[in-house]
């Protein structure tokens, strides 16, 4: 009986591995050399994991876009086929897919929606292949406001870290002004992003409200899921703000564990990114007052065109867009509307039409609700950035505030000028 | 053609010359930007495997913090061919980055493996494991060199040298091809030398070699600093390749790759580990490019493997076809 049991799994073992070696020739191989009349556009991004919702939405977003550039019959007939694959969040491995996109997918374009550090990596890869690149999500400055690292054929449509920095503290200024907050503390991840929003907001918030103190900085590993020892030390040193760079659930599991202590009773959170969807309607019970950016909400820009943009979304997924799905968006809406002009696919032609592109977009604060990439440094600038109080239910945000634009880039050169960089 | 018959240096450097010229053949043959990609990156992994193997296959010990040596390797080449030395070097810059890297590797083999080898089974595996960790955090911590955890940023020049320019993707796959199978030729001739053997010895049983007048730790020291050069190498051609170098090459989950191509191409063959790399691969490039569910899928493989052949495939296709 047991040689019977052995016979079969050995049976099924080889069964089962004859089967994966015929898929692999059958349908691997086929798509390296695969190729045909379509615009390609190769997106690089995280699937798996913790921040899996990452490349969800920026996926749904651009499958949105191109649906509707492919329905309406595409240039010429030549539709966009998307091919999304997962980096793991790997630079290495995110560099490859890129040449993979560029060697074998022949792909037209790429739309980057990797986290900072494979963004870095794709970077290197379109620097060398002249690819044309869009990078979504990254918000690292560094990618674009340092000249070494910049290359003709790169676009920027994410946020970047020293805009929101400057956002942020013109309007924790006007708070402290209205509630007279003195101390204040900071609770960021600790890697590169974090510790560039701490440095640039209070950088910021000494240029608009002079005089504050710091009592401390807590410093909680990426994807740590206890807060204990940053909220105690919260509690022990009692200061007016606190301000946090936490995002997605790490941000979720720091509000409901210091909300068990009754940390924003007396304490005033600037949490830059809590409004997004899918951060707020995680935590269990969303205190009332807490300081956001608006990352992405429909009710901000307060227009028509947003509402639309969030309900097309909805209607078509089931779920709100993310903060990630509007950068993508904007970055797909810029690419198709360049293939569209220009009438071909062309890298050189594409990126001289992009260089200074003023356009309207449902997350356009510029002159007619328009956004910009602007020429010096190929980024995105006039995209909606607003901060305001959370509410507990559907808009989530109150109280909105628009940032100053003018004040925005009049301290970005300041402090590219501060690093070199200008 | 003789000493074709003969088990010798002549002899595998012949069959490392046809196995080149063979690939060079096929670059053009096959004409797939992909697969070329594929094809060197087989090679770089499978260097880096084989390095481990040299401690896991032929030594008993296994490492778990061999992906160390592969990042020092990656970090040396990037930073010296950012510096200025570039300037003074020109065409040079390339072999002496790439001699410098094997250079940091060995040392710091050389220091990591004089504490990690007096320690036996799982505490000399946890010890390699700490110090990948310590370096891991040392390279997140040297923002203003290393680049923190955004890795080796702005690319880096790689002037021709020789006539080769390795901006140029035949001469980078030619290149790497080249400079990995003579590494592998060199590898073999000293896993099959008497200092080979003599690993094998301390593997199987370790009093016996220390009563034949053996020095166990400083063999055993040797094989670390060859295997951590070795890794230092191959993540020197991974930065050229990538034009940077990252902290994930620390991280402890790079040092589990090798071990899972060691797990699928076999340990108790010379060529196991860089076959266990081309299966790796061509599941990477397959499984990323069709499903989302990357982890699953190897999971699945090495299952198979580990409860189906019970053996790495190259272990177990040599004892069914060959050895029988």
């Amino acid at each position: 009986m047991k040689k019977i049991n052995k016979y079969s799994r050995r049976k099924f073992l080889k069964t089962t591995s004859a089967v994966a070696a015929a898929i692999t020739i059958n349908s691997g191989f086929p798509a390296i050399l695969r190729a045909d009349n379509n615009i390609k556009i190769g997106v690089p991004t995280i699937l798996s994991g913790r921040v899996a919702q990452l490349g969800i939405s920026v996926s749904n977003a651009l499958k949105m876009a191109v649906n509707n550039f492919n329905n309406a019959g595409g240039l010429d007939g030549r539709n966009i086929e998307l091919i999304i694959r997962d980096s793991r969040a790997k630079p290495d491995e995110a560099a490859r897919v890129c040449r993979n996109f560029i060697n074998s997918d022949k792909v037209d374009a790429i739309i980057n929606a990797e986290a900072s550090g494979a963004s870095f990596a794709v970077q290197e890869v379109v620097r060398e292949s002249g690819t044309l690149c869009l990078h979504t999500v990254s918000e690292t400055s560094r990618l674009t406001a340092d000249p070494s690292i910049r290359t003709w054929n790169a676009f920027r449509f994410s946020r970047q870290g020293i805009h929101d920095a400057v956002g942020s503290a013109s309007y924790a200024a006007t708070v402290i002004k209205e509630k007279g907050l003195k101390t204040w503390m900071s609770v960021n991840p600790d890697y590169a992003y974090g510790r560039d929003s701490d440095d640039t907001f209070f950088w910021a918030l000494e240029k608009f409200a002079p005089g504050f103190k710091i009592l401390g900085k807590g410093w909680p590993k990426i994807f740590q899921p206890d807060y204990t020892e940053v909220i105690t030390q919260i509690a022990r040193e009692k200061p007016d703000a606190i301000y946090t760079s936490l995002w997605g659930g790490d941000l979720v599991s720091f509000i409901d564990q210091a909300a068990l202590y009754g940390i924003f009773k007396n304490t005033q959170l600037f949490a830059i990114n809590l409004a997004d969807y899918t951060t707020m309607s995680a935590v269990k019970n969303l205190p009332e007052g807490l300081h956001s950016a608006t990352r992405y909400v429909a009710a901000w820009p307060n227009t028509e065109s947003n509402r639309n943009y969030d309900k097309s979304y909805t209607d078509l997924y089931g779920d709100h867009p993310t903060n990630w799905s509007w950068e993508a968006s904007v970055g797909i809406d810029y690419l198709i509307s360049a293939i569209k002009e220009i009438g071909s696919t062309d890298n050189k032609k594409i990126a001289e039409y992009m260089k200074g592109k003023q356009k309207e977009s449902f997350m356009g604060v510029g002159e007619g609700n328009t956004v910009k990439i602007r020429e010096s440094d190929q980024t995105i600038v006039d995209y909606s950035i607003g901060w305001g109080t959370t509410v507990q239910q559907d808009p989530y945000m109150n109280n909105i505030q628009a940032a100053n634009w003018s004040t925005i880039e009049a301290l970005e050169n300041e402090w590219l000028t501060d690093k070199g960089w200008l | 053609m003789g000493f074709l018959k003969k088990d010798n240096f002549e002899r595998d450097a012949f069959i490392g010359l046809i196995v080149w010229i063979f690939l060079l053949i096929f670059y053009f043959v096959i004409p797939s930007p992909g697969i070329h990609d594929i094809i060197q990156k087989v090679f770089i992994l499978g260097l880096f495997a084989m390095s481990l193997n040299i401690l896991i296959g032929y030594l008993g010990l296994v490492a778990f913090g061999h992906a160390t040596f592969f990042a020092a390797g990656a970090y040396t080449l990037g930073l010296f061919l950012q510096s200025s030395i570039v300037n003074n070097l020109g065409s040079l810059s390339i072999p002496a980055a790439i001699i410098s890297a094997i250079f940091i590797s060995t040392v710091l083999a050389a220091f990591i493996g004089a504490i990690c080898i007096r320690l036996k089974d799982i505490y000399f595996s946890f010890l390699t494991l700490a110090f990948q960790m310590l370096i891991y955090s040392i390279i997140l911590a040297l923002v203003s060199i290393t680049g923190g955890d955004q890795g080796l940023m702005g690319g880096f020049p790689k002037p021709p040298f020789l006539g080769i320019d390795l901006g140029k993707p035949f001469d980078f796959y030619a290149f790497t091809i080249f400079i990995s199978i003579i590494t592998i030729v060199l590898l073999r001739q000293l896993i099959e030398s008497p200092f080979g053997y003599g690993l094998r010895m301390i593997r199987d049983n370790p009093d016996r070699p220390a009563a034949l007048g053996f020095n166990n730790q400083r063999h055993k020291l040797i094989a670390f600093i060859i295997a951590g050069s070795i890794a230092g190498l191959a993540g020197s051609l991974q930065a050229l390749l990538d034009v940077g170098a990252y902290p994930e090459w620390a991280f402890w989950a790079k040092s589990a790759e090798p071990l899972f191509m060691i797990l699928l191409g076999g340990m108790h063959s010379f060529l196991g580990p860089l076959m266990g790399a081309f299966i790796f691969e061509i599941l990477n490039d397959f499984v990323t490019a069709n499903t989302r569910y990357y982890g699953l899928v190897l999971g699945l493989v090495i299952l198979s493997f580990v409860l189906g052949l019970r053996r790495g495939l190259l272990d177990w296709l040599l004892i069914k076809f060959y050895r029988k």
